[in-house]
């Protein structure tokens, strides 16, 4: 597999995050350095909600139009997010211990996004599973749909619960309640991560295309 | 708050690692099934 024009930007928008986030972005007063989790953090939660959102969408067309290539694209998008949100349910608590004292509580938000996390590793799991292929289609659509379910009752959970976790200061009705300085970091890390997830679902795609390819007349398991 | 630096720099390697760990399971998932197409080199 080449690294594509995509993968090389990804890759570029990524390391200019970094240094952004990282050398020329102010320190926040109260929080201190540990605030700058907040530039991975936050796009990562985004990225995993949009690749779950992809995920529904992509198995709801399946069970319409049963055509391969959605099972793939729902398949490709579960894998990816589960990668996100894996970065979602390490940095927090990273962030969590210095600023709440404590590296996890069971809070709304923050056992949702576990469930999250455990429905679509459940899903990639039922997958390796089973040996039919429309079988494996058609369940994994189901829970591929029901699982992104959770998206807005997460996003709501801070207003709906009382929690540690913060609301959010971006995606809300009023405008975003940062300096400047940090909320272009901020926007630039979206669009990182963003395009990162682009490039790791072009390449999870290819991979599943070329997997079957491989394999045309046997049943695979979507390992 | 002022000595909390550690879990800065911890937090971003744990996700830069998680993120190329994935890209690498993922690049010798892809190497392992081209390896297995019919009449293919590459």
């Amino acid at each position: 597999m080449k690294p594509t024009p995509l993968t090389i930007a990804a890759l570029a928008a990524v390391v200019v995050t970094y240094i952004r986030a990282i050398f020329f972005t102010p320190i926040e007063a109260v929080q201190g350095p540990v605030q700058k989790i907040f530039y991975i953090h936050a796009p990562a939660a985004w990225v995993a909600f949009m690749a779950f959102g992809l995920v529904a969408l992509a198995s709801a067309l399946y069970l319409w139009l049963r055509e391969d290539r959605l099972d793939r694209i729902a398949e490709s998008s579960a894998e990816v997010g589960v990668v996100f949100t894996t970065v979602v349910l390490t940095t927090g608590p990273l962030w969590g211990k210095p600023v709440w004292g404590a590296y996890w509580t069971w809070d709304a938000r923050l056992t949702l996004t576990l469930f999250l996390w455990f429905i679509y590793v459940a899903y990639l799991v039922m997958r390796g599973a089973l040996d039919d292929r429309a079988m494996r289609a058609r369940y994994s659509a189901v829970l591929g749909i029901l699982g992104a379910l959770l998206i807005p009752f997460i996003h709501l959970s801070v207003y709906l619960f009382r929690t540690l976790h913060p609301r959010p200061i971006v995606m809300k009705p009023s405008a975003p309640s940062l300096p400047s300085e940090m909320l272009t970091t901020l926007l630039l890390a979206f669009g990182a991560f963003t395009l990162l997830y682009i490039a790791l679902l072009r390449a999870r795609y290819r991979y599943a295309v070329t997997r079957d390819g491989a394999n045309p007349a046997e049943e695979h398991r979507a390992s | 708050m002022p000595h909390n630096e550690s879990y800065y720099y911890t937090a971003y390697v744990v996700a830069t690692v998680i993120y190329v760990a994935y890209a690498a399971g993922l690049l010798f998932r892809w190497n392992r099934v081209k390896a297995r197409l019919p009449g293919k080199d590459e």
